[in-house]
């Protein structure tokens, strides 16, 4: 992709999508307070703001997922009043919502059909993604996530909408898979149809997007144009106030004679993993880095006691560990923050119950509550600072504040090794620092942490060590210092044990 | 840059051929049933056919209806109670009347009992309470209907309608072809609908992943009512085979909440996921045609009818033991 974007000529348009005072609240929480939003043809718009600034509620209300309580919504002049996703993409507004929209028990064929698509438009669109033409006989449910959100794109593209929204899309793809939507993206606003973009990467949204209209706590607070602006003001303007310099963590040198936690040898599992060695000690946090499907999620898998592994041992404070479960694993002290918030979570109970689930574990607390529960659970609270308006049900929270409530847990029960796998994934800058600072404390503290992260970036900020994982195997380590994001990303494509 | 592909296993057919494992190993079982039932009794012939066929024929017709409810995310407690209701009101209007106007009658109790179901869907949908709850509340509403229309065992219908379902106007004979296309139009019916209309699509769609489904664009709501019109529709259907089967009506609340039951039981021997989404009709026949067949089997090698209940339960907790193991093992592998 050329590096220059020509200047979107300033008689571009006019407003295509447009909001006026939107509100939606949700029981005591009010999502959106009010907002003005507009979008003109032929532009690339970003929508930005703090994890619970209300844009996936702003998204869903434009998307006709819910109707606003209040306001109004107008595309090309015309209100808007539609209730349902279907008449949304009736008005010319098709939608990539942040999870896959694809069931996973149908065909990609039999998805498209369901939805009315135009399958041969759709196709159309494989060539532009990169997408093989040969998924459609495949079930959703065995393709993998970046393939689901080419699909997701793919149909959006083929319904031809005026407006098409992007709500995290971006999220889950390798890059060269995000510089094919990238030029897509362009290529609708070139062609007079507007974008709405969704991104927490603020370098992909100063490079591609023409406007941004920034929210904070259900208010667009500004509007601007993103080249002109620097990163740092961008962060400025979403939380409205200087944040704190990203500290890079001086990591005390951990003692080479610090007792190892965690320690894996030889471990092999099908044909995902094949002879991985890593020991992690007291103190240190060791990051693990990969390209999407380098087998990470599956070591993880191994390392919490999800699956056991067809071959090599894992050894918990020296003593070998045979889970059959992660009950196992998490008795020994070493627990799980997975990718999926939702997963860990129990999205319908309050966020007290679900910081205290791993009590329930204990024989002696089978017929009564354990007093220590309620005391560590407010501890938890306190020291992450959750967000606790909408604490009677998790789902309701934003996913920074759900994933603060995943890290909760093990803090209100305890543990001597975490494991996290890109905890801070789609998550704002505010609460990602603060997950940082964190894990500093708790390896202070003398915990040991392993730390999956697919932002480079995080390593030197967090990391003691790291090691990078290519083809299910431990291609490179090093030490955080001396690990700059080039060589990571060099070893991550494999390229240094190929030359 | 290189292109995203999908992992590719093994060639379309093999793979065509594994999504279907099940359904196939159900009607290997049928076959496997059937050859021993054959085996067992001395004459085997037209005559037995055609009395296995018919005597089918309700739990089949139940079975599909459920099948079809839990394949959108539901699951339907009353769909016996409604086979009931039907076969009363069959029995009480079609007694003495001419072939064209009980088959009039009958196609007005399939509709009947479609759009009564279809508004106990609304109801769940609307309501926002389980399924399990207004079904289970509903079965007592239809076999109280029931009762209140046929106290007592009686009514009848014509010679011509029982033949439509038995292939004879007494009920018995050895012609099968009539019972053999009242199971065939059905399953293929529903199979064409659910895997190659776009509404039926949208019912496998709203019970596998309903939120999904939604913004996607489908509409779950009516997808889980026309679900629900379609058990409906079975569920009449199956009251009328029963009165041309036995040429009378009887409303005993048992005799529906057994057949409820049982149909629960063929959808998940069927291969139909009882969490949505998953299976299609055709297994589900064939479980409905076992376990019809395997109460004949058992008393014909002796074994008393208490105990053969007994039997009965065991097998198909049995069968789906191995399956989940099966499943588990594939999954531990991959």
């Amino acid at each position: 992709m050329s590096t220059s974007m020509p200047g979107r000529p300033a008689s571009a348009g006019g407003a295509l999508l447009e909001t006026r005072g939107v509100g939606k609240r949700f029981g005591a929480v009010e999502a959106l307070r009010s907002v003005d939003l507009t979008v003109r043809a032929g532009e690339v718009h970003a929508l930005l703001g703090a994890n619970g600034a209300g844009k996936s509620t702003l998204v869903k209300s434009l998307s006709g997922v819910f109707a606003p309580d209040s306001g109004t919504i107008s595309v090309m002049g015309a209100s808007f009043a539609v209730d349902s996703p279907a008449g949304a993409m009736a008005a010319g507004i098709a939608t990539v919502f942040q999870d896959p929209a694809l069931i996973p028990d149908l065909t990609v064929e039999q998805n498209l059909r369901l939805t009315g698509a135009d399958l041969a438009a759709v196709e159309r669109w494989y060539g532009e993604l990169g997408v093989d033409p040969a998924v459609r006989r495949e079930l959703v449910r065995v393709l993998p996530l970046e393939v689901l959100r080419m699909l997701d794109l793919a149909r959006a593209l083929a319904l031809d909408p005026r407006v098409l929204l992007l709500d995290e899309l971006t999220a889950a793809l390798p890059a060269d898979q995000a510089e094919r939507v990238f030029a897509v993206m362009r290529d609708r606003a070139e062609q007079g149809g507007a974008v709405v973009f969704i991104s927490h990467r603020l370098a992909e949204v100063r490079r591609l997007c023409d406007r941004a209209t920034v929210l904070r706590d259900g208010v667009d607070v500004a509007r601007l144009a993103p080249r002109e602006v620097t990163e740092h003001e961008l962060v400025e303007t979403m939380l409205g106030r200087r944040p704190e310099p990203v500290r890079i963590a001086a990591a005390a040198v951990v003692e080479a004679d610090a007792p190892v936690a965690l320690e894996a040898r030889g471990l092999a599992s099908g044909t995902v993993i094949s002879d991985v060695s890593l020991e992690v000690r007291r103190g240190e946090i060791l990051g693990v880095v990969a390209l999407e499907g380098q087998g990470q999620e599956r070591l993880f898998e191994l390392l919490s006691g999800e699956r056991r592994p067809d071959a090599g041992e894992l050894l918990v404070d020296g003593q070998p560990l045979r889970a059959r479960a992660p009950y196992d694993a998490i008795r020994r002290g070493v627990v799980l923050v997975p990718s999926d918030r939702l997963m860990a979570l129990l999205p319908q109970r309050s966020v007290h119950e679900n910081l205290v689930t791993p009590f329930y574990l204990r024989v002696r607390s089978w017929f009564r509550l354990d007093p220590r529960e309620r005391p560590r659970a407010a501890e938890s609270i306190e020291r992450l600072a959750i967000d606790t308006r909408a604490q009677g049900q998790v789902r309701r929270l934003s996913g920074g504040n759900q994933q603060k409530v995943v890290l909760g847990r093990w803090l209100a029960t305890g543990f001597r090794t975490l494991l996290c796998f890109d905890p801070t994934r789609g998550i704002d800058l505010d609460t990602k620092q603060q997950i940082y600072r964190l894990l500093r404390e708790l390896a202070a503290d003398g915990a040991a942490i392993v730390l999956y992260t697919s932002e480079l970036q995080e390593v030197r900020l967090v990391c003691d060590r790291v090691l990078v994982l290519y083809g299910g195997r431990i291609v490179a380590q090093a030490s955080a210092e001396s690990a700059t994001e080039d060589w990571m990303l060099r070893e991550a494509h494999g390229l240094e044990g190929a030359a | 840059m290189t292109a995203l592909v999908a992992p590719r296993t093994a060639g379309a057919l093999v793979t065509r051929l594994r999504s279907e494992a099940w359904t196939i190993g159900v009607w290997l079982l049928l076959v496997a049933v059937v050859a021993w039932y054959a085996v067992l009794i001395p004459q085997f012939g037209a005559f037995q056919v055609s009395s296995i066929l018919k005597n089918s024929l309700p739990l089949v017709f139940l079975a599909i209806g459920q099948a079809v409810i839990v394949i959108a995310g539901g699951i339907d407690l009353s769909i016996g109670a409604m086979m009931l209701l039907s076969s009363a009101v069959a029995a009480r209007t079609m007694e003495g009347r001419s072939f064209g106007t009980t088959l009039a009658i009958g196609l007005a109790i399939v509709l009947g009992a479609a759009l009564l179901d279809a508004l106990v869907g609304s109801v769940i949908d609307v309501s926002g309470v389980p399924d399990i709850v207004v079904t289970l509340a509903m079965s007592f509403v239809w076999s109280g209907a029931a009762l209140l229309v046929l106290p007592s065992p009686g009514g009848g219908t014509s010679p011509g309608f029982r033949w439509l379902f038995t292939g004879s106007e007494s009920g018995i004979g050895d012609v099968f072809l009539p019972s053999l296309v009242a199971i065939v139009v059905p399953t293929l019916a529903a199979l064409w609908f659910l895997r190659r209309t776009r509404l039926g699509l949208s019912l496998h769609a709203t019970g596998s992943d309903r939120v999904a489904a939604y913004l996607a664009g489908v509409d779950t709501r009516r997808a889980r009512i026309v679900s629900y019109a379609a058990g409906g529709a079975l569920a009449g259907l199956a009251g009328l085979a029963t009165i041309a089967i036995t040429g009378t009506g009887d409303a005993r609340a048992s005799l529906g909440s057994q057949l409820t039951l049982r149909s629960v039981a063929a959808v998940v021997l069927g291969g139909v996921a009882l969490t949505g989404g998953i299976g299609s009709a055709v297994g589900v026949v064939a479980a409905a045609m076992v376990l019809v067949l395997v109460m004949p089997v058992l008393s014909t090698i002796g074994i008393d009818p208490n105990t053969a209940q007994v039997v009965q339960g065991s097998l198909i907790a049995l069968v789906m033991m191995v399956a989940g193991l099966a499943e588990w093992r594939r999954r531990r592998r991959a």
